[in-house]
């Protein structure tokens, strides 16, 4: 009589079972997947909203003239630096190309652009194969100084070189940010020195949906 | 049997510990730890190097010049963000990088670095090149940097 009565309840828990687990699983994939979509993005950068399209600059790379309008239907993130610079320009290089690894295919549709705040120093060879160390689509731009001004203080990006009494010679102060200009060239986003490749990358993913 | 399991595993300890710090005899007590380069492409003329100094010692040290095979000056500079969000590259104040007894420093990106000018070498993924700092106290400590992503 009591053997009856346990062979039933747990041959009804056994049938239970895979039920209770298959709920559970559904369960935790949605959670898993649909609910960080349902929450809106929190930038990891500064969100600008310009009313009007990014200046547009032409300057020099090796393989010819590049515009910022060429890119448009692109994010293109634009960068000041200078291939002398030790540590902030190639830590923020290093981590644009880990962030658009983490992209996938749809790091095709980012360009990056390095603009060169020491064209004194950096030709447009020279940066090619500093930019293309970091990722082979990476493009380097450089120009006179006053082309150089011209395309970096409407982004608010200012440098000036200071004298330097070591091996240096000289050293330039810049604005280090990541500017983002979205598909319709306007400046979106502004990234600041040290945010990290899985920030950069968020955000990139995010405009890019 | 079980005891010199025992033996064996003090002995591994002992090499790991020996071999994943360079230690300074002496008085200094200096342990240089965690020294790496990033990688960098050939046409540039510099790379930095980063390191963390612990004084174990009962006396305050501080690090106050670079040499390296691998650069034609090793200057020890400081990268900061000024009010305006700029970054600016500087020697460090008064040439030297404190290390008070007890005390760590750490030269990490974005902030302290000894900075390699026109180098010599390449700085390729898996290189390791000689790197001599110089202590106020200790004198000269010559270690390998690694270079390496972060």
């Amino acid at each position: 009589m009591t053997d009856t009565q346990e062979t039933v309840r747990s041959s009804s828990v056994g049938r239970l079972l895979p039920i209770v687990l298959a709920i559970t699983v559904v369960l935790a994939l949605f959670a898993w997947l649909v609910l960080p979509r349902l929450r809106p993005h929190q930038f990891n950068g500064t969100v600008l909203q310009s009313a009007m399209p990014a200046p547009d600059f032409t300057l020099t790379s090796a393989d010819g003239p590049v515009s910022l309008s060429d890119y448009r239907g692109k994010l293109v993130v634009l960068y000041f630096g200078y291939t002398f610079c030790p540590d902030v320009c190639p830590t923020t290089l290093s981590d644009v190309n880990k962030a658009l690894a983490q992209l996938g295919n749809k790091a095709e549709d980012v360009q990056m652009i390095m603009v060169s705040v020491d064209p004194a120093r950096d030709d447009p060879a020279k940066l090619a194969e500093y930019v293309q160390f970091f990722n082979p689509t990476f493009i380097g731009v450089t120009g006179t100084d006053d082309e150089v001004r011209s395309a970096a203080t409407p982004f608010g990006i200012w440098y000036e070189a200071h004298a330097e009494e070591g091996a240096s010679g000289y050293l330039v102060d810049h604005v280090a940010t990541l500017n983002v200009i979205d598909r319709e060239g306007h400046l979106k986003l502004v990234i600041g020195p040290g945010t990290g490749a899985d920030a950069i990358a968020a955000d990139l993913e995010y405009m890019l949906r | 049997m079980k005891r010199i399991t025992t033996h064996w595993a003090l002995a591994g300890l002992a090499i790991l510990m020996a071999t994943s710090t360079v230690s300074c005899g002496g008085d200094a007590g200096l342990e240089i730890s965690d020294a790496w380069g990033r990688p960098s492409p050939s046409v540039a003329t510099t790379g930095a190097f980063f390191v963390t100094i612990t004084n174990n010692g009962a006396e305050d040290d501080a690090l106050i010049g670079a040499t390296s095979p691998a650069c034609g000056a090793a200057e020890l500079h400081e990268s900061s963000m000024d009010d305006q969000g700029a970054m600016t590259m500087q020697p460090v104040a008064g040439g030297r990088i404190a290390v008070p007894a007890g005390e760590t420093a750490v030269l990490e990106q974005g902030g302290l670095h000894v900075m390699c000018i026109n180098k010599l070498e390449e700085f390729t993924e898996g290189a390791r090149l000689d790197l001599t700092l110089q202590f106020e106290k200790a004198g000269d400590i010559t270690l390998q940097v690694e270079i390496r992503e972060p």
